[in-house]
């Protein structure tokens, strides 16, 4: 380091401390990164060992023989295409149901100007503030004691109302504060001319929120979908609460349950984990750019 | 609005009465596109709100109401008063979730902070590739939390899991992690500090990079360390996100579960119950829901409590939310 000092000229001394930093954040950065990378290594590895190898106690850093076999046999020692076919079609619900739903509140309460539009927005701000914890359990009451459905009568009495069904996995958990929120604080950047000269061509409401403003905010409407997506396949205890029946459960359930029967096959738990986990990791490796964007805003997961 | 309604009274239309929500007030029945606006915006807010009321509001009542009652689902509930907070003041197990809880949150909020604010401020220096590293440190997030405790699960195995079979090459005999009521909470605190660094980092990324470049070639000027500005300069400038990073953190971390009932059941010997896991045992295992809803009503309150007194000590929170 002396003799480069001496040799370049004395501008390049302020400079000098610049590679040097950058190396050590380089190095830094790369040992983070690794950290938060290495159980998802470890995950796919464990995924292509065969069992004798996971059990031996010097196996090395990367698998002996690439076991892709594992993932065909782990789909026949539990139906994980089941389970994740199910959670498609729950995420899938939920994001078409979030988008629209949520989209049409958050326009009506940017744009319109009704008797009680603030209060209601108010009113979703507040349940945006409202832990899972303080809602889950009415929630579960409001399933089961659902008048007639499910052999209950019109007070709710005497069947399962909805638990064990696909509305008990949709309907409670389709449509969330936050995306109203967000929703709303996109349409509400959309200049009023917009609107006003959509208005003089003759336009009813529905077509100037569907036609005319809602493709102005595509990135909220990716945004939400994707986080929605997201949380709904990543979701854990609701499926838990309501579903029993093997038919019915979704893959955060399936793998859990995997773990409690078969504990000790590691590849074959692995093998699952991984299949669950690749959907979001690929969805997230497109969409980075609207999840960064929802998160920040969001901060909730 | 009064200056639009001009350009509405054009010929293609005939002139309507201005449209502004003071006429709401007047008592007048209003009339033509005004009111039919007014109503599509209503209908438009119908569904989402019909939702909340019957998913969201009525819970909450609902949860309140429960906690005065003693309820086991299957016969009507009976209203006890106080009773299910005085069992909880006896409830060693529930005591001892709550100093969990708080122990959890206490170690995974301010570490996962001073990890996301450092590893943000490195990603903001503006160097090659911080993309990927980005995308790295936000994975966790992203994942599932089974799927990520089902992995640590395994990483922790005592016989030949990733930690222990790193320490033996160093030549230290690892413990059975989540079986020693010494290492279990520990364990698991770690996991929740590993997976929430990326959204800490993500939102002091962000607010970083809105902060004001000129204050910093002035400070240059003025002969400031790089230290000295990070302190004077940096750090009070952020406040705003520090405030919300802390709260969505503490509410977040205030309601860990997956990684609980999939990494160590509350075990060993309850060492790591959280709140929502005492509050899951009593509804769903011993069907005590009127008990259960006061638990949670408890949890609420805490919440809304160190909600508060961060908001006191911050000085509220302005720009972020």
């Amino acid at each position: 380091m002396a003799t480069t000092e001496l040799l370049e000229p004395a501008p390049a001394l302020r400079r000098r401390t610049v590679p040097l930093g950058r190396i050590a954040l380089y190095v830094t950065l790369s040992v983070v990164s690794l950290l938060m990378v290495v159980p998802f290594a470890w995950m796919v590895l464990t995924s292509l060992r065969t069992p004798v190898e996971i059990a031996s106690q010097d196996a090395g850093l990367l698998p002996e023989h690439w076991e892709f076999g594992n993932y065909a046999d782990a789909l026949k020692a539990a139906p994980f295409a089941t389970y994740a076919r199910n959670s498609f079609i729950i995420a899938i619900s939920h994001t078409v149901l979030n988008v629209l739903v949520a989209s049409m509140a958050g326009y009506a309460l940017a744009r319109i100007r009704f008797r009680g539009s603030e209060m209601i927005f108010y009113l979703f701000v507040a349940a945006l503030m409202i832990p899972t914890y303080t809602k889950v359990l009415p929630e579960f009451l409001i399933v089961r004691f659902m008048p007639l459905a499910g052999g209950n009568d019109i007070l709710g009495q005497g069947g399962s109302g909805w638990l064990d069904s696909w509305w008990a996995l949709i309907v409670p958990g389709a449509v969330t504060p936050f995306a109203v929120f967000l929703f709303r604080q996109f349409y509400l950047d959309l200049p009023v001319e917009l609107e006003e000269a959509a208005r003089l061509d003759g336009l009813g409401e529905y077509r100037i929120y569907s036609r005319i403003m809602s493709p102005q905010v595509k990135p909220a409407f990716i945004t939400v979908a994707l986080l929605t997506f997201e949380s709904s396949w990543n979701n854990f205890l609701w499926p838990l609460l309501v579903t029993h029946t093997d038919s019915l459960r979704v893959i955060q359930v399936g793998l859990s349950v995997f773990k409690t029967e078969n504990g000790t096959q590691w590849h074959f738990l692995m093998a699952g984990t991984t299949l669950a986990t690749l959907p979001m990791v690929v969805l997230f490796l497109i969409g980075q750019r609207y999840f960064v964007q929802g998160f920040a805003t969001a901060g909730l997961k | 609005m009064g200056a639009t309604t001009v350009v509405k009274a054009r010929p293609a239309r005939p002139p309507s009465p201005p449209e502004t929500s003071a006429p709401l007030r007047t008592g007048r029945v209003p009339t033509g596109p005004g009111r039919r606006r007014r109503r599509a915006g209503m209908l438009m807010v119908a569904p989402a709100l019909l939702h909340a009321s019957l998913w969201i509001g009525l819970p909450v009542v609902v949860s309140v109401a429960l906690a005065f009652t003693k309820y086991d689902v299957l016969t009507a509930p009976e209203f006890v008063g106080l009773d299910n907070f005085r069992d909880m003041l006896d409830d060693a197990v529930f005591r001892k979730s709550i100093v969990n809880t708080l122990l959890y949150t206490f170690f995974t909020v301010p570490f996962g902070m001073a990890l996301g604010l450092l590893v943000a401020l490195a990603l903001h220096t503006g160097l090659k590739a911080r993309g990927i590293f980005r995308t790295a440190v936000f994975l966790p997030q992203v994942t599932a939390t089974v799927a990520i405790a089902l992995v640590w699960l395994w990483i922790y195995n005592p016989g030949n899991g990733l930690l222990n079979t790193m320490l033996a090459f160093l030549g230290v005999d690892g413990p059975a992690w989540l079986a020693s009521t010494t290492w279990a909470l520990p364990s698991v605190i770690l996991v929740g500090i590993w997976q929430g660094i990326g959204m800490k980092m993500l939102i002091y990324l962000a607010a970083l990079q809105s902060l004001p470049r000129e204050l910093y070639e002035a400070a240059s000027v003025d002969g400031a360390s790089r230290v000295r500005q990070f302190f004077s300069i940096t750090l009070p400038l952020l406040k705003p996100a520090t405030f919300f990073v802390l709260i969505t953190s503490m509410i977040s971390a205030f309601q860990s579960f997956d990684q609980i009932y999939i990494l160590t059941d509350g075990g060993p010997a309850n060492s790591t119950t959280m709140m929502t896991y005492e509050i899951y045992k009593s509804a769903f295992r011993e069907f005590r829901v009127g008990y259960a809803s006061a638990q949670s009503l408890v949890l609420f309150v805490l919440l809304m409590g160190f909600t508060l007194v961060n908001k006191r000590i911050m000085g509220g929170s302005r720009g972020h939310n």
